[in-house]
């Protein structure tokens, strides 16, 4: 394998990884976030922004893995 | 990372003019017509205009009232013009042409620009932190013990750093992917991608200002 596949393979591999672990993360925080929203609907304001903050805070990891693979890609 | 910008007009050597600049100057000259022209018809009575511009900045306020409480008002003007540059910076990548030619570029797509936001939210944290009072400012780096200094000095950096790579990532990957969508299919398909680009654009720009007041709550807590 040359190294412009191995390049290739290890930028699949960067958003790949990145991908699945804030994706169990976000769908557990939704989950329970609805949970809590259905168990105590007046409370669905706060429980929204605090959701918001902690979803965006899960997505940067995925985005740091996107800017390594975007990084790999620009070097082939 | 992402291309390098191609500098249209060097200013003495120091400043290049590249597209993005080209698109903030035309940000920031719809931002201060729309402000004029409000300005100057402001009515008792608001009309339909007035009407949207008020609920907008109602909006805006209460928002930050939820996340600051009372000090919501004193740092208001900042945070405010933060979310309502970024949200424009945002939807301009929307605008058809737009990052097609060198001459405009969405802003917020480009490293350079969230970076000095970056650097700007850390000024403004840093400020606001050492006017609330210097004692308590220097207290909060050695709190609860003083082992944690170089960690939370290291935080004071990361924070800002971590707003302008997050801000970056999602609208640069957005570009990205209507990029290659419309590689794959020219006709139809980026719209699909477009119309979730109008949210997560919008997304974004709440998300970096919720960051932002949340540090400051604790900075002058």
């Amino acid at each position: 394998m040359d190294s412009s596949a191995m390049i290739a393979l290890a930028a699949a591999i960067a958003i790949a990884v990145s991908t699945i672990a804030p994706a169990i993360a976000q769908g557990l925080t939704a989950k329970s976030a609805m949970e809590s929203i259905a168990r105590q609907p007046d409370a669905a304001k706060d429980i929204r922004s605090t959701l918001i903050i902690a979803l965006a805070l899960m997505e940067a990891l995925t985005i740091y893995g996107l800017l390594i693979a975007f990084m790999l890609i620009s070097k082939i | 990372m992402g291309e390098p910008s191609t500098v249209l007009l060097e200013l003495g050597g120091i400043l290049d003019i590249t597209g993005e600049v080209v698109a903030m100057w035309i940000i920031l000259a719809v931002i201060t017509v729309i402000c004029l022209i409000i300005r100057l018809t402001l009515k008792e009575r608001p009309g339909v205009f007035q009407n949207i511009i008020e609920t907008g900045v109602e909006a805006l306020d209460n928002f930050f009232a939820g996340l600051l409480g009372e000090k919501s008002r004193k740092y208001f003007t900042f945070l405010g013009s933060l979310f309502i540059f970024i949200i424009f910076s945002n939807y301009s990548g929307l605008l058809p042409g737009v990052g097609m030619t060198d001459w405009v570029k969405a802003p917020t797509a480009s490293l350079s620009v969230t970076a000095g936001l970056g650097v700007l939210t850390f000024i403004f944290l840093q400020g606001a932190g050492l006017g609330h009072g210097i004692k308590h400012y220097l207290k909060h780096f050695i709190s609860p013990i003083f082992i944690m200094l170089p960690l939370l000095v290291l935080d004071e950096i990361i924070k800002p750093a971590s707003l302008a790579l997050r801000l970056f990532g999602n609208v640069f990957g957005e570009e990205m992917v209507t990029h290659q969508l419309y590689e794959i299919f020219p006709i139809g398909v980026p719209v699909v991608m477009m119309v979730l680009s109008l949210l997560f654009c919008a997304l974004q720009a709440m998300v970096y200002t919720m960051l932002v007041s949340i540090y400051l709550d604790e900075a002058t807590e």
